[in-house]
């Protein structure tokens, strides 16, 4: 078995943006929207950690970004779950496609 | 062999990690969909600290497997999960529709990899990059020059705005906004 490469982490954070984009587009129910955007985001951070990790040594740019990200991801987040209780509560519905009106 | 460039510990990882991720858009349950989550961004942070970067896989096994999952069920608790049933019994979606865009994902990924290899876009080291060895006292004080001096204002601007939305969405339900 060969060793890992750079590109497997490449792909492995691909993988999961791939995952995110695909349930954000396809589910309905607008947790788990929320939840494939925060998949997005650990995508996007596995390729910044890998790029710190292999190319980046001396300024470690990459590990600050993805602390930036997961910072703002997590912040976001409650963002948008306060925004959906406060729809929740008028709309009394999960469903994606009744929030047209946002 | 060290851990990043081991494939026993990479493979059988990422495979969970994929493989948790797709179960998570394919559960009914909403409340399954959660802990196939968990799962995925305890794997990630595994991944963190087999990068070197145990500061990253730290906050992201806290923030991102602890307090997002409590966050997200108190969503769930908010919600009537039976008519959530209802509503996707009745819009069910088939199989091949991710399975298309998974593959779409893969042949972009696959183009990208081509384009840039055959075009020489990539300089010649990165092929071979191989992973630099750190030790953590050289990490931590990278990330405090990062935090406290190169990007202190960045942070700084980033947290009054996210006061500034907290503080804006209160005043938004006291007003009845929505």
């Amino acid at each position: 078995m060969s060793e890992i490469t750079i590109y497997h982490y490449l792909f492995l954070g691909l993988a999961l943006f791939v995952i995110g984009i695909a349930g954000s587009i396809i589910s309905k129910h607008v947790i788990k929207v929320l939840i494939s955007i925060e998949f997005i985001l650990t995508g996007v951070n596995i390729n910044f950690i890998t790029f710190a990790s292999y190319c980046d040594c001396p300024k470690f740019n990459g590990y600050i970004t993805a602390l930036f990200y997961m910072a703002i991801g997590a912040l976001e987040l409650a963002v948008a779950i306060y925004i959906f209780y406060l729809m929740y509560s008028k709309k009394q519905s999960e469903n994606i496609e009744k929030y047209g009106d946002l | 062999m060290n851990g990043i460039e081991n494939p026993i510990v990479f493979y059988p990882a990422a495979i969970a990690m994929i493989l948790c991720g797709i179960l998570t858009i394919r559960f009914k349950n909403i409340m399954h969909s959660l802990l196939a989550a968990i799962a995925v961004f305890f794997l990630a942070g595994m991944f963190f600290y087999v990068l070197g970067s145990e500061y990253n896989a730290i906050i992201q096994i806290a923030i991102y497997g602890v307090a997002v999952p409590v966050i997200l069920g108190l969503g769930i608790m908010f919600t009537n999960l039976k008519n959530s049933y209802r509503a996707e019994d009745k819009n069910k979606t088939p199989v091949m529709k991710y399975l298309i865009i998974l593959t779409c994902g893969i042949f972009i990924l696959a183009i990208i990899y081509l384009l840039m290899t055959s075009y020489v876009i990539l300089p010649d080291s990165f092929s071979y990059a191989l992973p630099d060895e750190t030790n953590s006292r050289e990490v931590i004080n990278s990330f405090a020059s990062g935090i406290f001096i190169r990007y202190v204002w960045g942070f700084e601007l980033v947290s009054i705005i996210l006061t500034i939305i907290a503080a804006g969405l209160t005043m938004f339900k006291k007003r009845g906004g929505v």
